[in-house]
């Protein structure tokens, strides 16, 4: 299906981008790698005036060490993050989630961290053909007024699916946003909003310029989980992340985030905060913190992306306490 | 916007909607690479863009500025299919042959990082592909065979 | 069958190969001709409606527009598979009746104008009750989807065999159990194309995929209302069929109908979404099989009813509803038999003939034989041997099967897979299952169920094959040239092939009856054999001897013990054309069946002249955690008669498997909103990926069907069925439950694992 017209600039550095935004964003869109944005174009989910492609910003193509964290280009490619040593070595969370992102031997080269973080919610009654959505009344996140999800929904209940969120999430990172006005750092459970018409808080003149994770110390582990159909292409039907530092036996520092569940990837802080203090072998206590996250995660959620429902959420249980497992075992060497 | 083709240079005046795919295979009438889904899913629009694959049905020319792509048309020469095509052809990997141009570029850019990958390895390179009617087993063999020099080729030895 | 062949029975690659690895052959979508036009299709976004008004005037100002067509332009033709299934107006004039049924279609200049002139297409629709599910659909008070057909049941077809209340009372153990199964889906490689052309005397050409080209261009020239040889249906690649691309679809016709309006070439290409909606798709299932045991598990009585959701239209409803049943009635003795196979209207796309054919239908068998099998304590490969049909006997409906290697199918695929170690023996969470299949070679398909074919020689000694014969990808046009290779003693590259063309090609059934090899095969083998008869005739005077005592190998006509003596077959060709007796080759074949067989009418009689038949198990092993499965060894073991190329017939083991067992019992199927399918795409159906995929064993068994050529018949599709019921046997084995719902989703396992663990069930 051919994408309706628009026109296109390439700017030549960040900031030719940036006063690009600052004149048009409104009427923009970002190209990154553009897995995510051209489909939504040719199903007119999306049908921007201007489309303004980063493939000239080689500045955001980075993996460094700075300032006690690892900061990662906005535009550097899955496949870089997937294969960094440092990624690897500190942010084992992040590597786990880049590598199941898509089909490896394809979408890693072109997809971007800062696409993956950005990959916009989803949900099968919104992602289809503008053919399919015709017909009949648009959706809250299509601009319109009603929820084929949930009945009487009077809010969008798309879901977060990116495996690259959900594991900064919980890793805990800062997004670092860049405009003509200068930086914006947010956390990055600020930069997601949990609402599916308008998922980040990114303003029409910025760009997402790059993630700050800060070095885990001593004691720090983090794991991804995902389940889904297939082993590659699909995305998650559900999804955690969990970084732990332990220190001396204990449960210091816990965070459980789980995509597929809410328009951001859900933070369970009341479920994380059940551990502190615990015994990193406390099999009940991880067993407990992982009923109640699912507890917690599936207020969040809806029959929105084809699957059994309850099905999704039972999974929730098993994948975080798959990931705090995990965790445990890399903190703990 | 000027890029190389299978090593040819290449000017056109394109309008920016159009993607890499339709490019190849209207402008330039270069109509091995494939579409079958138009969403990135099935792989047989996979081309090389500078050595590494890409899926073309998601990719807008224009952002192909100044690159290399090399689509299976440009493997092997005249008379001469590259080894990876022979193997295919001599180990019945392909049956319909619509997913094949996709499959062989993906396989391409898998040799080229990973030129003795094992099988969990070739399954892993290939599963961006969709086939409907091998169910891969005889593509898993082809490039096997080319990787080891072993492997069952046509005449069962 | 040690003949001493060059190419037979060998593992040759196939000559069509090299065109496709260099990406040179082309599909419909790479056709590009003079001026042509790009063609789209307008609609419907309702799934019941009366259509009040269409307004295309808007549309055919639209700058760079060329036509318009509707259901005013079609003269009211309506289309069916069968005479008394004509229900379908290729673009209707009164009622759409599923989402996304053709309304109106434009040709234009560029693909843009085109979508721009669809959006300025008004179309005035009053909305009707639609109805989704089968059963709703069949207790409706109306309006009914057809008016003819109350209660909106399209066909019924019923069979009652034997005395089934006998077979009941003598039983020892007796079962009844519904099985269901979802919609499955082709989502062959190659989403739908159209060219059409017409040339100024009014010839049509068209290229499309097909899985006939004779079937296509008899409707098309009747609906056209052209005569058959202004029509010419042309040979194309194709991108896969699987069952889904015999009949005439509506694109075929509206493309042709905007070439003749703009007097120019026209390219449809469908999308994705297009190509699972709008063309054909599986039926959904409701099957209750009622079976009755004696004590060592022989089948005394069975009585099966069947609901098939057919969506919209009629399509090959008839044969649809029959092929389930006729497969199991062909697979096991069934003495005592009923069916009663409904197929249903309802507001949804439009189903047809699949690979997987009817899968509730064929694992209800096959779980219910392991079901009764647990409760008698014989296990399920005993009790597919206790049932396993033979050679020589006679179906239900009354079909003589005169080759059947199916016992030794059964007991091979349990050898090498284990079997007898591994059953029950398993570790926890691990199963192993058997699936049992039979297909026909060929059915009744009256005038149109013979192949012919012609051999014409160049006067250097090569030739060339004409065939009506067509190659959706698994190697037909290959096996064409290997038969008449070898037959003519040359090699493949020697021997050219004319094929799927309807001006040239003689008439032939297609590929979807799979009866190829059997009627192409044997009529090109026959062609060939006559082309080397008359030239054995001219050998046999300029070498002096006995046309009987002559052999042709090598390109030499030589005789037999003498090799000496010979002469080139370039030479004899020569003097055939010399002495005015050029040399060529006529050959026909068409499977003896029982012409009056009727699917509906009367389901009695030869239904083929012969039956592939074949065993594959399956080892999975479950995560009782998440449901998840992952298969880890399959071995299908089939009875294909003989395998003319191994390498080709392994091909469609494997691909069988992925089809039927990895994707069909695990994650392929359809679900809906409404009449609106919710995946129709590739990323939300899901279609095995190289990853998931088990190691495979392949075991070729050959019966040598005595009217076979070579002794072949059915190879291609008949493991997609066993494959699930493998798969679906080894599932319920390892979670020790028996899941009647299809496909075995992650979730229904966990939750029958669950229900099981707190004595539920």
């Amino acid at each position: 299906m051919i994408i309706p017209e628009f026109e296109y600039v390439a700017p030549g550095n960040l900031q030719e981008a940036l006063d690009c935004l600052a004149s048009h964003g409104v009427e923009a869109v970002l190209l990154a790698g553009g897995t995510d944005l051209l489909v939504r174009m040719k199903q007119r989910l999306v049908k921007p005036r201007l489309v303004v492609s980063l493939k000239n910003l080689e500045g955001l193509r980075d993996i460094k060490e700075e300032n006690g964290e690892i900061v990662i280009g906005a535009m550097t490619p899955l496949v870089e993050v997937l294969e960094s040593e440092r990624v690897g070595k500190h942010l084992p969370a992040l590597r786990q989630a880049m590598g199941k992102i898509g089909a490896p031997s394809i979408q890693h080269f072109r997809g971007t961290i800062g696409g993956n973080l950005c990959l916009n919610t989803r949900c099968l009654f919104y992602n289809q053909s503008q053919f399919w959505r015709s017909g009949r009344t648009p959706c809250h996140k299509d601009n319109g007024q009603t929820c084929y999800a949930e009945e009487n929904s009077d809010r969008c209940r798309s879901a977060n699916l990116s495996d690259g969120a959900c594991a900064l999430m919980a890793l805990s990172c800062e997004v670092v946003l860049a405009s003509c006005r200068g930086e914006r750092v947010l956390l990055v459970e600020e930069f997601f909003t949990g609402k599916g018409e308008s998922p980040f808080a990114i303003e029409p003149d910025e760009l997402v310029l790059e993630i700050r994770v800060p070095m885990p110390g001593e004691g720090a582990g983090s794991s991804f989980q995902k389940i889904s159909y297939r082993s590659a292409i699909d995305f998650a039907l559900v999804s955690a992340a969990v970084s732990v530092r332990v220190m001396d036996g204990q449960f210091e520092e816990v965070r459980i985030s789980v995509g597929g569940a809410g328009a951001a990837p859900l933070l369970l802080k009341e479920a994380a905060a059940t551990l502190y203090g615990k015994p990193f072998n406390d099999d009940e206590a991880i067993e407990a913190t992982s009923d109640l996250a699912k507890k917690h995660a599936s207020a969040f959620m809806v029959e929105n992306l084809g699957s059994c429902l309850e099905y999704r959420q039972k999974m929730i249980r098993i994948l975080v306490r798959r990931a705090l497992k995990e965790a445990i075992v890399v903190a703990t060497g | 916007m000027s890029f190389a083709v299978n090593g040819e240079e290449v000017e056109l005046y394109i309008s920016p909607n159009r993607t890499l795919l339709e490019v190849l295979r209207e402008e330039l009438e270069l109509t091995g690479t494939k579409e079958s889904c138009g969403e990135g899913v099935c792989g047989s629009c996979t081309v090389l863009c500078d050595g590494v694959p890409l899926r073309s049905c998601l990719t807008l020319a224009l952002e192909m500025e100044g690159r290399e792509i090399t689509t299976v048309e440009g493997l092997g020469e005249q008379g001469r299919p590259d080894p990876i095509q022979q193997s295919f052809i001599d180990h019945g990997a392909v049956q319909c042959g619509f997913c094949t141009p996709g499959m062989l570029m993906s396989v391409k850019g898998l040799l080229k990082r990973n030129p003795t990958p094992n099988e969990e390895e070739i399954r892993r390179g290939i599963s961006g592909n969709i086939c409907r009617c091998t169910g891969y087993a005889k593509i898993v063999e082809a490039v096997t065979a080319v990787t080891t020099g072993s492997g069952r080729n046509a005449t069962g030895s | 069958m040690e003949k001493g062949f060059s190419l037979i029975g060998k593992r040759v690659p196939r000559v069509d190969s090299l065109s496709r690895v260099t990406g040179e052959v082309q599909f419909a979508a790479d056709l590009k001709l003079p001026r042509m036009l790009v063609g789209k299709i307008k609609r419907s976004s309702l799934a019941h409606a009366r259509i009040l008004h269409i307004d295309t005037s808007r549309a055919e100002r639209l700058k760079g527009v060329k036509a318009v067509v509707t259901g005013q332009d079609t003269g009211g033709v309506k289309w069916g598979v069968f005479r008394y299934t004509q229900d379908m107006d290729f673009l209707p004039r009164d009622r759409v009746r599923y989402f996304g049924e053709e309304i109106a279609a434009v040709a234009a200049v560029d693909e843009e104008t085109a979508l721009e002139a669809l959006d300025l297409i008004d179309v005035d629709l009053e909305e009707l009750p639609a109805v989704y599910d089968p059963i709703e659909a069949m207790a409706s008070e109306g309006p009914w989807i057809h008016e003819d057909y109350p209660n909106n049941v399209n066909v019924h077809v019923n069979i009652d065999v034997g005395d089934i209340e006998k077979g009941f009372k003598e039983s020892s153990l007796i079962r009844e159990d519904t099985f269901t199964a979802a919609e499955d889906d082709y989502f062959m490689g190659e989403p739908y194309a159209v060219v059409a052309r017409f040339d100024d005397d009014g010839n049509l050409e068209i290229w499309m995929p097909n899985a006939g080209p004779h079937m296509k261009s008899k409707p098309l020239s009747n609906a056209l209302q052209m005569p058959l040889h202004k029509v010419k249906v042309r040979k194309i690649a194709i991108g896969g069929a699987f069952g889904g691309r015999s009949e005439i679809s509506p694109a075929d016709y509206i493309c042709a109908l905007l070439s003749r309006k703009s007097g120019r070439p026209v390219k449809i290409v469908y999308t994705r979404e297009e190509n699972a909606v709008n063309v054909r798709m599986g039926h959904a299932l409701i099957t209750t099989i009622k079976t009755g045991v004696d004590r060592e598990g022989k089948v005394l009585a069975r009585d099966i009813t069947c609901y098939m959701d057919g969506g919209a239209y009629s399509s090959t409803g008839p044969i649809a509803t029959s092929v389930p049943f006729l497969c199991m009635e062909q697979a096991y003795r069934m003495e005592n038999v009923r069916y009663n196979g409904y197929r249903i209207f309802t507001n949804k796309p439009i189903r047809g003939m699949i690979r997987m054919h009817g899968r509730s239908f064929a694992c209800g068998i096959d779980l219910q034989l392991d079901m009764m099998g647990e409760e008698l304590g014989i296990d399920p490969v005993t009790m597919r041997l206790r049932n396993a049909r033979q050679a020589g006997e006679y179906t239900p409906t009354g079909s003589y099967v005169s080759s059947c290697g199916l016992t030794e199918c059964i007991e091979k695929a349990a050898l090498k897979s284990g079997w007898k170690e591994k059953y029950g023996n398993l570790p926890p969470w691990r199963g192993i299952g058997i699936g049992i299949n039979s297909v026909q070679t060929g059915f009744p398909l009256g005038i149109r169920g013979g192949s012919q074919a012609i051999i014409k020689f160049n006067e250097d000694g090569g030739v060339t094959l004409i065939s009506g014969v067509v190659d959706n990808g698994q190697g037909n046009d290959n096996m064409l040239v290997q038969v008449v290779a070898e037959e003519l003693g040359l090699s493949m590259a020697e021997v050219m092939l004319i094929t799927a063309d309807t001006e040239v090609t003689p008439n032939d059934p297609g590929s979807y009856s799979m009866v190829t090899t059997f009627a192409g095969g044997n009529a090109a083998r026959l062609a060939a054999v006559d082309a080397r008869n008359k030239l054995f005739d001219i050998a046999a005077k300029a070498l002096e001897a006995n046309p009987r005592d002559l052999m042709l190998k090598d390109k030499k006509i030589s005789v037999a013990g003498s090799p000496d003596r010979f002469i080139p077959l370039k030479k004899a060709v020569r003097m055939g054309l010399i002495q005015g007796m050029p040399v060529s080759g006529e050959g026909h074949y068409a499977p003896k069946v029982d012409h009056t067989r009727e699917w509906v009418k009367n389901p009695k009689g030869q239904l083929s002249e012969a039956f592939s038949f074949g065993a594959t198990i399956a080892e999975v092993e479950v995560n009782p955690e998440t449901g998840m499965v992952k298969a880890l060894e399959v071995t299908a073991a089939q009875d294909c008669g003989f395998a003319l190329n191994p390498m080709l017939v392994e091909g469609q083991f494997e691909g069988s498997v992925a089809m039927g067992g990895q994707g069909g019992m695990l994650t392929e199927h359809h679900f809906w909103d409404g009449g609106r399918c919710l995946n129709p795409t590739q990323l939300e159906y899901k279609v095995p990926l190289a990853c998931d995929m088990p190691r495979i064993n392949n075991i070729i068994v050959e019966s040598l069907d005595p009217a076979g050529p070579y002794g072949a018949k059915e190879a291609g599709m008949s493991i997609a069925m066993s494959a699930a019921q493998a798969y679906a046997a080894a599932i319920s084995n390892a979670i020790g439950v028996t899941l009647t719902d299809f496909p075995m989703t992650p979730e229904k396992i966990l939750k029958a694992i669950e229900e099981k663990n707190q004595g539920g069930r």
